[in-house]
């Protein structure tokens, strides 16, 4: 039995009746891995034998409950796990071996999954192609000459190649949507403190956010129920009940407000990505929803705010990275050129360009024209939101405005920076949104929609994605 | 742009060579900036926590510290006991 | 004119918690280098900070006793700088609005007494330890140990009020006094839970002169030293002509001078910004009321308060309630006797002499109210001599026996019996016929002799009084 183009329920399911056991899945997962990485190269740390070791110790179990018992997930290099090499795709963490799992980490062992290995992405997730990783490009796999969207390239290839069954990405301004979206698979981004971020490597702390990558809605449900939830460990993770996001799905969303953005025809599409649009923007009013035009005025101002902030508090999360403890250590004849040449050569130039730009952005006058400036106009982006979903249920706009590109075809940062137009607004203001398939361009590059949600409100999100996903045409077939 | 005295402030030294290439990127990205200044920002509260930040406190607890086993598989430890730098002054 | 400093002070006060500000490792000091360490306060990465209500709580109870506002929302920073021992590369502090602002210490000086206000308060986190073997621009290696980084702080930061290194000195010993009455830290300076940096300047006249910055001063002497130097230093410099340069300075121990630290020219550009890891922290009005109904009576009220309550000397109030278990000592057995003054001064003269040689606590030693009681009940009802309750107090301060087990084994109840006093009297006069005349010729000083005659045959036992009036009448008797 072909195990990994189930879903997530299925394998889960088939693993926990012992029809197969994880063992099986596990070889069966090494043996594609080993058959289509070698091109696709979605993983970057990968150890064989600790993998068939997990999953004798899953078959060995007794309680095989767990929502992702036997499944094979990958993760994204930037979350710690345990005596494994960490590295964020830098150089400056490679041989970096973490003490400590991240709470995800733990979450996805309790939940039985089969952690496959670690995956590309662009260094410190900064990039929206996986081409900073400082160790290799990863390739889309439905055309390996382009790219699979970053940062979390390599964690939304490897599901699409079906060398995991589903993986964690984070996303901070679009890392996990992006590469849904490019690879043509269902990404969730949940709202800013859903997922506890303990553990997982900082880009930008007040913006990041830990969430699933799967074929199908229900697959990103599944995930989320296993790695969601309140975490002692971090004091922004937000205080809620336990929740089943598998919930509502399969309930009709007759009458469900859904918001058109009317600024974001401000921004240029390309063709297919609008028509896809109109295609999905239908396929909500076929399943009974209102569409409703909303307006998020400063829309526009967003990737300027983002690229304020987000390196800003990038500079001070990798000031860590110094050669004292841990990782890369160039020595210089003093102290300070050690730091000097360990962080010059041990950062990749996307990763210095943007710790220059928040040490400029925050240095002693400049701080109130650009951060404090872009903090105040993150809260009219956030009230603009507000206000938007006081009127509506969910939004819809395209997850980027165009399909993916070639690997090496961009190479000025503003225009890369452009890649995350659509997703950097929602960051900003800390909702959930989620990445579904809408259909393919001329070239058979894959599309992707964007859904965006309350506050919190995952479920009903979920619940209108999943619809949206059967008007179109089910798991991952577009 | 000052560049040299970001990269001190950053700990960074960059080639010449480097340094052209940044220096043309952070002055078009910087400029890109300028359009937030069509914003008005009176009396606006910056955001800097999400809604539901709600600071909560941990009892004055021990947990377990690592052992320098974990430590020492990251860095050798002088005499097993300390991160060896070198000189913090220098000349 | 004449040239008039003006100081501040910085001084860091380490929280006296069991775990550090961030994570649960130990604050335990002297522990094996790099053992009190986890993911958080060795910075790894992914690590994040979840705060201490123990620091918070701390730190409330502390601003309030400095007579500061507690503001009920404060928040933290990120202060950004390169340094070895400050793993993350910046340390979490609090800058905009900190935990405790605007409040004062009354301190007392020889001459006066004066309010130095008080700027603020903060909680953040220590950085861990640079050991340097040999001098410090000679060796090629620093060491690190982290068990101190993420220690907690409160950092106290003075207006410059202070005019006089004893006015600093001072404001140090109660601020010390304060924490140690609180129980929120130790208030050790040699173990660093008390670290100071001064400010000072010179000037005639209205406009403040260039400030100098004197760093890392461990010892309360080392502070009174190093601002005496400065001083002077800096008002000889400006009278010579010279001029004042802005620059941190340090104490050389041996010579107790202050000179440059050989920093290297650094960039001093902190980019400080709002820590997103941590969100505003916000106390209640129920919660900083319940903090104050914790808080015992500070050192300055309770010195008023014995000087007013129990007529000790201002000198010795001061002195006993340096130390709050010298101060409970006190209250407790002047109560029980009735006799505060005797009480103040048998324990500033006799027992803090013991404790001082013997490297005592005053918790440990055994002669406690009850003792102190028995003793000048003795004394009342002359059972002993004063002179003689003094021997008995240290004989008990060192065996741990009771003054009357004391009086009663080695003999020493007072000669109150006038035969017996009389006979001893007789044998004197007889054996110093010489001192007796003079006596009798006019020369009364002689009388201390004859007394000490008499209380060398009694080994001191006999009651002065009884016997200086049967001496007198005796020897009146044979003019």
């Amino acid at each position: 039995m072909d195990i990994l183009n189930k879903t997530v329920e299925e394998v889960a399911s088939i693993a926990r009746s012992g029809e197969v056991s994880v063992k099986e899945i596990a070889e069966q997962t090494i043996n594609a891995i080993k058959q289509k990485d070698s091109k696709i190269k979605a993983f970057v740390h990968i150890d064989f034998d600790a993998v068939i070791k997990r999953s004798e110790e899953l078959d060995a179990k007794k309680d095989k409950s767990g929502v992702l018992f036997g499944v094979p997930v990958a993760i994204k290099d930037n979350m710690n796990m345990k005596d494994t090499e960490t590295t964020a795709g830098s150089k400056i963490l490679s041989g970096y071996i973490s003490p400590y799992d991240a709470t995800v980490v733990e979450k996805l062992k309790n939940a039985g999954a089969l952690i496959v290995g670690k995956t590309n992405m662009d260094e410190f997730a900064m990039g929206s192609s996986t081409e900073n990783s400082a160790f290799f490009n990863t390739h889309n796999p439905v055309k390996p000459e382009y790219v699979p969207g970053g940062s979390s390239g390599g964690s939304a290839a490897a599901v699409k190649a079906n060398e995991a069954i589903a993986s964690l990405g984070s996303d901070t301004g679009g890392s996990i949507r992006e590469p849904a979206a490019f690879c043509g698979v269902t990404g969730l981004k949940p709202t800013y403190g859903r997922v506890s971020r303990y553990g997982l490597i900082a880009f930008a702390s007040s913006l990041d956010q830990i969430g699933p990558f799967g074929k199908t809605v229900k697959d990103t449900a599944i995930m989320l129920n296993a790695i969601a939830g309140f975490d002692p460990r971090d004091e922004t993770s937000v205080q809620t009940e336990k929740e089943d996001f598998t919930e509502l799905l399969g309930k009709d969303i007759k009458g469900k407000k859904i918001g058109v953005i009317k600024e974001v025809r401000d921004f240029e599409l390309q063709e297919e990505v609008k028509n896809s649009f109109n295609d999905t923007v239908k396929a909500l009013q076929n399943a009974g929803a209102i569409i409703e035009e909303v307006s998020i005025p400063h829309l526009k101002y967003a990737l300027p705010v983002y690229y304020i902030i987000a390196p800003a508090e990038a500079s001070a999360n990798l000031a860590r990275f110094d050669g004292v403890r841990y990782g890369l250590k160039v020595e210089g004849k003093d102290l300070r050129e050690t730091y000097e040449k360990t962080r010059t050569e041990g950062f990749g130039t996307e990763v210095k360009r943007r710790i220059l730009i928040g040490t400029f952005t925050l240095s002693a006058g400049y701080y109130d024209a650009y951060y404090l400036k872009a903090s105040k106009v993150r809260r009219l982006i956030s009230n603009d939101f507000e206000k938007a979903f006081s009127k509506v249920d969910a939004l819809i706009l395209p997850t980027t405005s165009t399909t993916a590109f070639k690997l090496g075809s961009i190479t000025n940062p503003l225009q890369m920076y452009m890649n995350d137009i659509f997703t950097i607004p929602i960051s900003l203001a800390g909702l959930p949104a989620i990445s579904i398939p809408s259909g393919k361009d001329k070239k058979g590059l894959p599309i992707g929609m964007q859904l965006v949600g309350k506050w919190l409100a995952e479920k009903e999100l979920l619940q209108i994605a999943y619809a949206v996903e059967q008007e179109l045409g089910g798991k991952n077939g577009i | 742009m000052d560049l040299k005295k970001y990269e001190k402030l950053a700990a960074l030294n960059l080639s010449e060579e480097e340094e052209k290439r940044i220096s043309k990127d952070l002055t078009d990205i910087i400029n890109y900036f300028e359009i937030l200044k069509e914003v008005n920002t009176d009396n606006v509260e910056p955001l800097v926590y999400t809604k539901g930040a709600k600071l909560f406190m941990r009892k004055d607890e021990k947990q377990k510290s690592l052992n320098k086993e974990s430590l020492k598989k990251n860095r050798e430890l002088f005499n097993g006991n300390f991160y060896k730098v070198k000189k913090i002054i220098g000349d | 004119m004449e040239y008039k400093p003006t100081i501040g002070l910085e001084i860091h006060v380490q929280l006296a918690t069991k775990t550090k500000i961030f994570c649960g490792c130990s604050t335990e000091f002297g522990a094996e280098p790099n053992t009190n360490v986890c993911p958080v306060c060795l910075g790894l990465p992914g690590a994040l900070p979840v705060l201490n209500e123990k620091v918070v709580e701390y730190g409330t109870k502390l601003g309030l006793a400095l007579n500061m506002h507690i503001n009920k929302t404060s928040t933290f920073y990120r202060k950004n700088y390169f340094y070895p021992d400050l793993p993350k590369g910046y340390q979490i502090t609090q800058y905009s609005i900190p935990i405790a602002s605007e409040g004062f210490l009354e301190v007392k000086t020889s001459k006066s007494k004066k309010k130095i206000r008080i700027l603020r308060g903060h909680i953040e986190e220590d950085s861990g330890k640079s050991i340097h073997t040999g001098d410090i621009t000679e060796s090629e290696y620093s060491y690190i140990d982290f068990n101190r980084s993420g220690v907690p702080l409160m950092e106290i930061v003075t207006y410059p009020d202070i005019e006089t290194a004893e006015e600093a000195y001072e404001f140090l010993v109660l601020l010390r006094k304060t924490v140690r009455y609180l129980g929120v830290s130790s208030g050790d300076m040699e173990k660093g839970a008390l670290r100071c940096d001064v400010n000072i300047s010179v000037s005639k006249g209205e406009t403040l002169g260039t400030k100098v910055e004197i760093k890392n001063l461990n010892s309360f002497r080392s502070v009174r030293r190093a601002l005496e130097f400065e001083i002077n230093r800096q008002i000889e410099t400006l009278k010579k002509g010279g001029k004042i340069v802005q620059e941190t300075r340090h104490l050389d121990e041996r010579t107790g001078e202050t000179k440059p630290m050989r920093t290297k020219e650094e960039l001093n550009d902190y980019r400080y910004f709002p820590e997103p890891d941590l969100p505003p922290l916000i106390l209640t009005d129920e919660y900083i009321e319940k903090i104050k109904e914790t808080i015992p009576e500070l050192p300055n009220e309770k010195e008023e308060r014995f000087v007013k309550e129990y007529g000790i000397s201002e000198d010795y109030a001061h002195e006993i309630t340096a130390s709050i278990e010298v101060a409970e000592y006190f209250e407790e057995a002047a109560k029980l006797t009735g006799k505060p003054k005797e009480v103040s001064n048998y324990l500033m003269v006799n027992i803090m002499k013991f404790i001082n040689e013997n490297g005592k606590n005053i918790k440990e030693i055994t002669f406690g109210a009850k003792e102190f009681k028995e003793l000048l009940d003795l004394i009342d009802s002359k059972t002993i001599s004063k002179n003689i309750a003094k021997s008995v107090l240290e004989e008990s301060l060192s065996s741990g026996k009771t003054p009357s087990q004391i009086v009663e084994e080695k003999g020493l109840k007072q000669i109150t019996d006038t035969g017996e006093i009389e006979k001893v009297i007789d044998e004197v006069i007889k054996e110093n016929p010489k001192p007796v005349s003079q006596y009798l010729n006019g020369k009364k000083q002689v009388m201390g002799f004859l007394i000490g005659q008499i209380m060398k045959k009694t080994k001191g036992k006999a009651n002065p009084k009884i016997a200086s009036k049967i001496l007198i009448e005796k020897l009146n008797a044979l003019k």
